[in-house]
């Protein structure tokens, strides 16, 4: 191993991705672009939504409409019959319908069409009761009590945004490198570095060198708007979310320097880059817990790094944990250790002598 | 010049005299050497039983047309490419061995695509390739200086990829001069350069490869191969002959190398000789 060898490399390859400055520029802001977007789009609770309400009682569940139209998630419309109501849903109109039956029951109907509506809308008509109920000095004979972890009122982007960092980190590692020296492996640049006695180990730490300035850059950037910018709790330590995104983006660089020791040109390496994406978006737990996928292909959601780091920042974000959790710990190990497997392969694969 | 003593390659001045046979040591030896691509139906065999030799501190020109194998070879005396079989020495070794000093900064290579990094100026260009041969900065930048003016190149801050076919020629000529090495290995390094500054470009070779220099280059000018202390026509993987460029010509009557190797291409190819 010449390190003088691999800063050159390191330096060399710096040099040709800074001297496009637009796409310099690019680079680093499309990960902030993409997480400010994500945190915008997805994850939000749904708000005015249109919201039917039929009171058929004597006036002792007063409390409950004075909850519900205050709520800004439901914009309510009066109906005077539960069949108005029922019409109105069945044209489009409402959501759903909540009505105050004479003998004092609440009955809901709704339309089931789309699940976050319907959490939405149950999650407001519960609340609104339980003021209620509070008003006249009772409750329900259910009650959650304040929670271990996170808060009361848990939003998807809580549960959301630590699989988003985990993807944006990942997948903008894996676009960057694996195409890395696709085209320096057929164009010759590569035999003449090679022909200086150079060894693919000290070609791959270099390139290696260089996109580590980048993905600091990235990293910083993604962690900073996630912990500063969105609206969710952080409790635990952002240095500990920075450098587990540093290592995840290791694992994933090194993945792709891979790809780019094998790929017989850019375009198969793009190609090969769908597949990986696609598994660790869905079989990370980044979407959709783990827990919920089938036991068979659980296997292979914890094979991929990805997994363990979604699973770590929500625990350092929401619980609060650090490196005295083993979860966290765990994730930080196989981070590294993917990282070095993957390198080791990539050193294999590069071979000065066919 | 100092990297060439280190290396011992300076003690063996030769005088090229007509008639005087001097002994001279061996950079190169390549015997019954197969080479090719693939495997099965889609096999290519590129080298085929092919053998040749080349004396240090001398020039040898392989000609031929292209498809022929001279890059395959040249790969092959690199280490870039392992011979499936056959012996092969390169500075005393098997290239790529332990211990080998080839690949590495023994031995200086202009591959025939241009291969060099675009969007790098020319200075960076050959900083990169001399810190990869580990020479001192105080070095890369003299060196840099001279190859620029030496081969008529324009100010060091251009852009590779903005410069013409020919000057990217010579900055590929020029990363692999740069180390001074023992042996150079030049893909075609005169395509598209002008007549003059190849005249030039000879002159240099003719200069390093008296001082102890082994150079091998590729190249479709016959007329330029006679320039060569050897030659050798090359065609279909084989070696059709090898030697000096009047002795090939001589023995056969003819007045240039391309008779010679039109004859032998038309006596069948298959390991002609004298």
């Amino acid at each position: 191993m010449n390190v003088e060898r691999v800063r050159a490399i390191g330096a060399r390859k710096f040099a040709s991705l800074r001297r496009d400055k637009r796409m310099f520029g690019f680079i680093v802001l499309v990960p902030a672009i993409q997480i400010i977007l994500f945190g915008i789009a997805i994850g939000q609770t749904p708000h005015d939504l249109d919201f039917g309400f039929i009171d058929e009682s004597d006036g002792s569940l007063d409390g409950l409409e004075v909850g519900l139209r205050a709520s800004d998630a439901l914009i309510v419309h009066d109906y005077d019959s539960v069949e108005q109501a029922r019409a109105a849903i069945e044209e489009g109109e409402v959501w759903g319908a909540l009505a105050l039956t004479s003998d004092a029951r609440l009955e809901i109907h709704l339309d089931n069409s789309n699940q976050q509506v319907t959490n939405t809308i149950l999650v407001e008509v519960r609340n609104a009761m339980e003021a209620a109920l509070a008003e006249k000095g009772a409750s329900l004979p259910m009650e959650i009590a304040d929670p271990v972890f996170g808060e009361r009122d848990p939003s998807f982007l809580d549960f959301l945004a630590p699989g988003i960092i985990t993807l944006v980190c990942f997948m903008f590692s894996v676009i960057l490198t694996s195409i890395a020296f696709v085209g320096e492996r057929y164009d010759g640049t590569l035999d003449r570095v090679f022909a200086a006695g150079t060894r693919p180990s000290e070609v791959l730490l270099g390139h290696m060198g260089a996109f580590s300035t980048i993905l600091i850059g990235q990293v910083l950037v993604v962690v900073g708007i996630s912990v500063y910018g969105f609206d969710i709790p952080v409790n635990g330590n952002p240095i500990l979310l920075f450098l587990l995104a540093l290592v995840l983006g290791w694992a994933a660089m090194c993945l792709g320097l891979l790809v780019s020791s094998k790929a017989r040109s850019e375009f198969q390496a793009m190609q090969v880059n769908m597949p990986i994406l696609f598994s660790v978006l869905l079989l990370s737990g980044i979407l959709w817990p783990v827990e919920a996928l089938p036991g068979w292909i659980q296997p292979v959601s914890y094979a991929l790094p990805t997994t363990w780091a979604a699973e770590a920042f929500r625990s350092i974000m929401i619980r609060g944990w650090g490196l005295e959790s083993t979860g966290v710990l765990t994730a930080f190990a196989f981070n590294a250790a993917f990282a070095l497997v993957m390198l080791g392969i990539a050193i294999r694969t590069l071979r000065v002598r066919e | 010049m100092g990297l060439r003593a280190r290396l011992g390659g300076s003690n063996l001045r030769i005088q090229r005299k007509e008639g005087l046979e001097i002994p001279m040591a061996t950079a190169i030896s390549l015997a019954r050497l197969h080479r090719g691509y693939g495997s099965g139906r889609g096999r290519v065999d590129v080298l085929q039983d092919f053998g040749m030799s080349v004396d240090e501190g001398s020039i040898y020109g392989l000609l031929g047309p292209s498809g022929c194998g001279k890059t395959t070879l040249l790969k092959v005396v690199l280490g870039r490419l392992v011979p499936e079989s056959g012996e092969i020495a390169v500075l005393g070794t098997r290239p790529g061995e332990a211990g080998s000093p080839v690949p590495g900064s023994a031995v200086g290579y202009s591959p025939q695509e241009i291969a060099l990094y675009e969007d790098l100026s020319i200075t960076e260009t050959l900083l990169f390739h001399g810190r990869l041969h580990g020479m001192e900065r105080d070095m890369i930048v003299d060196r840099q200086a001279w190859l620029i003016g030496f081969l008529d190149l324009p100010g060091g801050d251009w852009q590779v990829g903005k410069l013409s076919g020919g000057q990217k020629r010579r900055v590929s000529l020029a990363v692999a001069l740069l180390h001074e090495p023992q042996l150079l290995l030049l893909d075609e390094p005169t395509v598209g350069v002008d007549p003059e500054l190849r005249a030039r470009i000879w002159v240099h070779l003719r200069e390093i490869a008296d001082s102890g220099t082994t150079v091998i280059l590729t190249t479709h000018y016959i007329d330029e191969a006679g320039q060569a202390d050897r030659v050798g026509l090359m065609r279909g993987g084989k070696l059709l002959a090898e030697d000096a460029p009047k002795a090939l010509m001589e023995p056969h009557g003819h007045a240039s190398l391309e008779q010679t190797f039109l004859m032998l291409c038309r006596r069948g190819g298959g390991g002609a000789s004298e």
